[in-house]
Protein backbone atom coordinates (compact mmCIF):
# COMPACT_ATOMS: atom_id res chain seq x y z
CA UNK A 1 0.00 0.00 0.00
CA UNK A 2 1.05 3.96 -0.91
CA UNK A 3 2.23 5.32 2.37
CA UNK A 4 1.02 9.12 2.71
CA UNK A 5 3.01 11.52 2.25
CA UNK A 6 3.50 13.65 5.97
CA UNK A 7 2.99 16.85 6.26
CA UNK A 8 5.50 19.62 8.16
CA UNK A 9 3.16 19.09 11.04
CA UNK A 10 2.95 15.19 11.26
CA UNK A 11 7.10 15.05 10.40
CA UNK A 12 7.62 17.52 13.95
CA UNK A 13 4.41 15.22 16.08
CA UNK A 14 6.97 12.28 14.78
CA UNK A 15 10.42 13.92 15.73
CA UNK A 16 8.68 14.42 19.46
CA UNK A 17 7.28 11.35 20.25
CA UNK A 18 10.79 9.87 19.13
CA UNK A 19 12.53 12.27 21.26
CA UNK A 20 9.92 11.13 24.19
CA UNK A 21 10.80 7.57 23.87
CA UNK A 22 14.38 8.03 23.36
CA UNK A 23 14.63 9.86 26.63
CA UNK A 24 12.84 7.32 28.33
CA UNK A 25 14.97 4.62 27.15
CA UNK A 26 18.36 6.13 26.99
CA UNK A 27 20.46 8.94 29.23
CA UNK A 28 21.56 10.38 25.61
CA UNK A 29 19.72 10.88 22.84
CA UNK A 30 21.11 9.79 19.32
CA UNK A 31 20.01 12.12 16.98
CA UNK A 32 21.14 9.61 14.14
CA UNK A 33 18.73 7.09 15.03
CA UNK A 34 15.83 9.31 16.04
CA UNK A 35 16.41 10.94 12.04
CA UNK A 36 16.63 6.90 11.16
CA UNK A 37 13.56 6.03 12.56
CA UNK A 38 11.77 9.08 11.56
CA UNK A 39 12.53 8.36 8.15
CA UNK A 40 14.36 11.29 7.36
CA UNK A 41 17.81 12.44 5.83
CA UNK A 42 19.86 13.55 8.63
CA UNK A 43 19.92 17.23 7.21
CA UNK A 44 16.20 17.54 6.75
CA UNK A 45 15.84 16.24 10.33
CA UNK A 46 18.36 18.33 11.61
CA UNK A 47 16.63 21.28 9.90
CA UNK A 48 13.33 20.31 11.52
CA UNK A 49 15.22 19.92 15.18
CA UNK A 50 16.68 23.39 15.07
CA UNK A 51 12.81 24.75 14.50
CA UNK A 52 11.67 22.39 17.20
CA UNK A 53 13.97 24.64 19.15
CA UNK A 54 13.18 27.75 18.06
CA UNK A 55 9.47 27.03 18.64
CA UNK A 56 10.94 26.13 22.47
CA UNK A 57 9.89 22.69 22.13
CA UNK A 58 13.03 21.08 22.27
CA UNK A 59 16.01 22.23 24.15
CA UNK A 60 19.69 20.73 24.92
CA UNK A 61 20.20 19.70 28.09
CA UNK A 62 23.33 19.24 29.97
CA UNK A 63 25.70 17.38 27.89
CA UNK A 64 23.67 18.12 24.24
CA UNK A 65 20.95 16.01 25.14
CA UNK A 66 17.89 16.41 23.43
CA UNK A 67 15.04 17.11 25.49
CA UNK A 68 11.70 17.36 25.06
CA UNK A 69 9.64 20.57 27.08
CA UNK A 70 6.43 21.02 28.45
CA UNK A 71 5.30 23.04 25.49
CA UNK A 72 6.81 19.91 22.95
CA UNK A 73 4.74 16.90 25.56
CA UNK A 74 1.44 19.66 25.26
CA UNK A 75 1.33 19.65 21.36
CA UNK A 76 1.98 16.04 21.23
CA UNK A 77 -0.97 15.49 23.86
CA UNK A 78 -2.84 18.04 21.59
CA UNK A 79 -1.94 16.37 17.93
CA UNK A 80 -3.23 13.46 19.89
CA UNK A 81 -6.24 14.65 20.40
CA UNK A 82 -7.23 16.50 16.71
CA UNK A 83 -6.06 13.00 15.27
CA UNK A 84 -8.17 11.22 17.50
CA UNK A 85 -11.26 13.17 17.11
CA UNK A 86 -10.34 13.27 12.81
CA UNK A 87 -10.23 9.59 13.38
CA UNK A 88 -14.07 9.71 15.24
CA UNK A 89 -15.13 12.21 11.98
CA UNK A 90 -13.95 9.72 9.79
CA UNK A 91 -11.40 12.60 8.25
CA UNK A 92 -8.38 10.58 8.64
CA UNK A 93 -6.82 10.31 4.62
CA UNK B 1 -44.35 24.63 17.31
CA UNK B 2 -44.84 27.95 18.73
CA UNK B 3 -43.20 30.45 16.68
CA UNK B 4 -41.17 31.64 19.51
CA UNK B 5 -39.90 28.01 20.22
CA UNK B 6 -39.25 28.08 16.31
CA UNK B 7 -37.09 30.77 17.00
CA UNK B 8 -35.18 29.63 19.65
CA UNK B 9 -34.67 26.15 18.20
CA UNK B 10 -33.09 28.41 14.97
CA UNK B 11 -31.12 30.62 17.65
CA UNK B 12 -29.58 27.56 19.52
CA UNK B 13 -28.89 25.81 16.44
CA UNK B 14 -26.71 28.70 15.07
CA UNK B 15 -24.82 28.66 18.69
CA UNK B 16 -24.05 25.17 18.40
CA UNK B 17 -22.74 25.25 14.83
CA UNK B 18 -20.59 28.14 15.72
CA UNK B 19 -19.45 25.62 18.85
CA UNK B 20 -18.46 23.23 16.04
CA UNK B 21 -16.47 25.94 13.75
CA UNK B 22 -14.30 27.01 16.57
CA UNK B 23 -13.87 23.21 16.78
CA UNK B 24 -13.02 21.90 13.60
CA UNK B 25 -11.27 25.23 13.33
CA UNK B 26 -9.09 24.72 15.70
CA UNK B 27 -8.40 21.34 14.23
CA UNK B 28 -6.92 23.19 11.00
CA UNK B 29 -4.99 24.96 12.95
CA UNK B 30 -2.92 22.32 14.05
CA UNK B 31 -2.90 20.11 11.67
CA UNK B 32 -2.81 22.50 8.81
CA UNK B 33 -4.51 20.17 6.53
CA UNK B 34 -5.97 22.40 3.35
CA UNK B 35 -9.13 19.82 2.88
CA UNK B 36 -10.27 20.53 6.87
CA UNK B 37 -11.21 24.19 6.24
CA UNK B 38 -13.97 22.75 4.43
CA UNK B 39 -15.84 21.91 7.97
CA UNK B 40 -15.74 25.65 9.25
CA UNK B 41 -16.61 27.02 6.30
CA UNK B 42 -19.31 24.51 6.07
CA UNK B 43 -20.40 24.86 9.41
CA UNK B 44 -20.45 28.66 9.19
CA UNK B 45 -22.15 28.70 6.67
CA UNK B 46 -25.11 26.35 8.35
CA UNK B 47 -24.90 28.59 11.52
CA UNK B 48 -25.96 31.46 9.14
CA UNK B 49 -28.41 29.50 7.65
CA UNK B 50 -30.04 28.88 10.50
CA UNK B 51 -30.06 32.76 11.98
CA UNK B 52 -31.52 33.87 8.71
CA UNK B 53 -34.32 30.94 9.16
CA UNK B 54 -34.66 32.88 12.62
CA UNK B 55 -34.92 36.45 11.65
CA UNK B 56 -37.39 35.35 8.75
CA UNK B 57 -39.60 33.93 11.83
CA UNK B 58 -38.84 36.92 13.64
CA UNK B 59 -40.25 39.68 10.51
CA UNK B 60 -42.86 37.00 9.40
CA UNK B 61 -45.39 39.63 8.62
CA UNK B 62 -43.08 41.53 6.59
CA UNK B 63 -43.40 39.28 3.24
CA UNK B 64 -40.66 40.69 1.44
CA UNK B 65 -38.03 41.12 4.55
CA UNK B 66 -39.40 37.53 5.53
CA UNK B 67 -38.88 36.08 1.88
CA UNK B 68 -35.36 37.77 1.44
CA UNK B 69 -33.80 35.64 4.73
CA UNK B 70 -35.42 32.86 3.43
CA UNK B 71 -33.99 32.52 0.35
CA UNK B 72 -30.10 33.63 1.78
CA UNK B 73 -31.22 30.07 4.25
CA UNK B 74 -31.67 28.36 1.38
CA UNK B 75 -28.51 29.42 -0.59
CA UNK B 76 -26.30 29.53 2.97
CA UNK B 77 -27.70 26.19 4.20
CA UNK B 78 -26.74 24.60 0.45
CA UNK B 79 -23.23 25.83 0.46
CA UNK B 80 -22.95 24.63 3.89
CA UNK B 81 -23.48 20.99 2.95
CA UNK B 82 -21.74 21.17 -0.15
CA UNK B 83 -18.41 22.35 2.00
CA UNK B 84 -18.59 19.34 4.19
CA UNK B 85 -19.28 17.11 1.47
CA UNK B 86 -15.87 18.59 -0.34
CA UNK B 87 -13.96 18.17 2.67
CA UNK B 88 -14.61 14.15 2.87
CA UNK B 89 -13.94 14.05 -0.84
CA UNK B 90 -10.83 16.03 -0.56
CA UNK B 91 -9.73 14.01 2.30
CA UNK B 92 -9.02 10.62 0.54
CA UNK B 93 -7.40 12.97 -1.84
CA UNK B 94 -5.39 14.92 0.72
CA UNK B 95 -2.13 14.75 -1.18
CA UNK B 96 -3.35 16.51 -4.24
CA UNK B 97 -5.43 19.11 -2.36
CA UNK B 98 -3.51 22.36 -2.28
CA UNK B 99 -4.53 25.85 -0.83
CA UNK B 100 -4.89 26.67 -4.21
CA UNK B 101 -7.32 24.23 -5.23
CA UNK B 102 -9.48 24.86 -2.47
CA UNK B 103 -9.01 28.50 -2.88
CA UNK B 104 -10.70 27.98 -6.61
CA UNK B 105 -13.43 25.93 -4.90
CA UNK B 106 -14.07 28.77 -2.29
CA UNK B 107 -14.17 31.89 -4.59
CA UNK B 108 -16.04 30.24 -7.36
CA UNK B 109 -18.95 29.09 -4.35
CA UNK B 110 -18.39 32.95 -3.23
CA UNK B 111 -18.80 33.96 -6.72
CA UNK B 112 -22.12 31.59 -7.31
CA UNK B 113 -24.11 33.31 -4.57
CA UNK B 114 -23.24 36.72 -5.51
CA UNK B 115 -24.07 36.18 -9.17
CA UNK B 116 -27.70 33.94 -8.17
CA UNK B 117 -28.48 36.84 -6.02
CA UNK B 118 -27.43 39.34 -8.51
CA UNK B 119 -29.72 37.56 -10.68
CA UNK B 120 -32.08 38.25 -8.73
CA UNK B 121 -32.04 41.76 -7.78
CA UNK B 122 -31.49 42.63 -11.68
CA UNK B 123 -34.58 40.10 -13.09
CA UNK B 124 -37.36 42.40 -14.51
CA UNK B 125 -40.46 42.64 -12.39
CA UNK B 126 -42.75 40.64 -15.34
CA UNK B 127 -40.46 37.92 -14.90
CA UNK B 128 -41.90 35.23 -12.68
CA UNK B 129 -39.52 33.83 -9.78
CA UNK B 130 -40.59 30.48 -8.39
CA UNK B 131 -41.97 30.68 -4.66
CA UNK B 132 -39.33 30.52 -2.37
CA UNK B 133 -41.11 27.47 -1.06
CA UNK B 134 -40.53 25.40 -4.07
CA UNK B 135 -37.23 26.06 -4.85
CA UNK B 136 -36.89 24.64 -1.28
CA UNK B 137 -37.67 21.78 -1.78
CA UNK B 138 -34.92 21.58 -4.95
CA UNK B 139 -32.11 22.36 -2.68
CA UNK B 140 -33.28 19.99 -0.31
CA UNK B 141 -33.23 17.13 -2.67
CA UNK B 142 -29.55 18.67 -2.88
CA UNK B 143 -28.48 18.98 0.73
CA UNK B 144 -30.03 14.96 0.93
CA UNK B 145 -27.54 14.09 -1.80
CA UNK B 146 -24.59 16.05 0.02
CA UNK B 147 -25.45 14.26 3.37
CA UNK B 148 -26.08 11.21 1.06
CA UNK B 149 -22.40 11.38 0.05
CA UNK B 150 -21.12 11.90 3.23
CA UNK B 151 -22.74 9.09 4.95
CA UNK B 152 -21.66 6.65 2.07
CA UNK B 153 -18.06 7.93 2.60
CA UNK B 154 -18.28 7.30 6.35
CA UNK B 155 -19.80 4.00 5.50
CA UNK B 156 -16.96 2.57 2.81
CA UNK B 157 -14.27 3.84 4.98
CA UNK B 158 -15.34 2.24 8.21
CA UNK B 159 -12.79 0.35 9.33
CA UNK B 160 -13.80 -1.37 13.00
CA UNK B 161 -10.08 -3.10 13.33
CA UNK B 162 -8.59 0.81 13.86
CA UNK B 163 -10.86 1.19 17.14
CA UNK B 164 -13.67 0.42 18.87
CA UNK B 165 -17.08 0.52 17.23
CA UNK B 166 -18.46 2.93 19.69
CA UNK B 167 -16.00 5.43 18.82
CA UNK B 168 -16.73 5.21 15.15
CA UNK B 169 -20.59 4.54 15.31
CA UNK B 170 -21.00 8.52 16.09
CA UNK B 171 -20.25 10.30 13.28
CA UNK B 172 -22.10 8.27 10.77
CA UNK B 173 -25.38 8.87 13.36
CA UNK B 174 -24.86 12.63 13.11
CA UNK B 175 -24.63 12.90 9.77
CA UNK B 176 -27.67 10.54 9.59
CA UNK B 177 -29.41 12.65 11.86
CA UNK B 178 -28.71 16.33 9.75
CA UNK B 179 -30.38 13.68 6.53
CA UNK B 180 -33.21 13.35 8.60
CA UNK B 181 -33.42 16.67 9.37
CA UNK B 182 -33.46 17.52 5.78
CA UNK B 183 -36.14 14.89 4.25
CA UNK B 184 -38.40 15.48 7.10
CA UNK B 185 -38.48 19.42 6.11
CA UNK B 186 -39.14 17.52 2.54
CA UNK B 187 -41.67 16.18 3.37
CA UNK B 188 -43.45 18.51 5.53
CA UNK B 189 -42.64 21.07 2.54
CA UNK B 190 -44.93 18.59 0.40
CA UNK B 191 -48.09 17.31 3.11
CA UNK B 192 -47.38 19.69 5.35
CA UNK B 193 -47.05 16.87 8.25
CA UNK B 194 -46.62 18.39 11.98
CA UNK B 195 -44.56 15.06 12.74
CA UNK B 196 -42.14 15.88 10.11
CA UNK B 197 -42.05 18.88 10.86
CA UNK B 198 -41.14 18.52 15.15
CA UNK B 199 -39.03 15.99 13.80
CA UNK B 200 -36.78 18.10 11.65
CA UNK B 201 -35.78 20.22 14.21
CA UNK B 202 -35.04 17.87 16.66
CA UNK B 203 -32.93 15.63 14.37
CA UNK B 204 -31.10 19.03 13.54
CA UNK B 205 -30.41 19.49 17.29
CA UNK B 206 -29.51 15.49 17.91
CA UNK B 207 -27.16 15.95 15.49
CA UNK B 208 -25.43 19.41 16.28
CA UNK B 209 -25.25 17.87 19.90
CA UNK B 210 -23.74 14.27 18.32
CA UNK B 211 -20.57 16.22 16.74
CA UNK B 212 -19.51 18.61 19.96
CA UNK B 213 -20.08 14.55 22.04
CA UNK B 214 -17.56 13.52 19.57
CA UNK B 215 -15.31 16.20 19.90
CA UNK B 216 -15.24 15.88 24.13
CA UNK B 217 -14.96 12.04 23.21
CA UNK B 218 -11.85 12.90 22.23
CA UNK B 219 -10.65 15.34 24.61
CA UNK B 220 -11.38 12.59 27.31
CA UNK B 221 -9.82 9.13 25.64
Amino acid sequence: MKEQKRNKIQIYFDILQLLCRESKLSAKSCPTRVAHEANLPYDRFQKCLDHLILLSMVSRGPEGKLVVTSKGVEFIDEYQKIVDFLSRMGLLP
Amino acid sequence: MSVEALIASEFISAALALILVYFFFRTYRLTRSIYLLGLPFGFSFLAFSYVFLGMSLIYEKNVAISESFLWLRLITQSFGFAFVAFAYYFSSKSEKTTKYSFGLISLVSIISILLFFGALAVAPPCMELPSVNVTDEYFRVMNLFFLGYVIYYLVKHFEPSHRAISGLIWAPLAFSFLWLAQYSSLIWGIDGSQTAFVLAHVARLASLILFIRIYYLSRRA
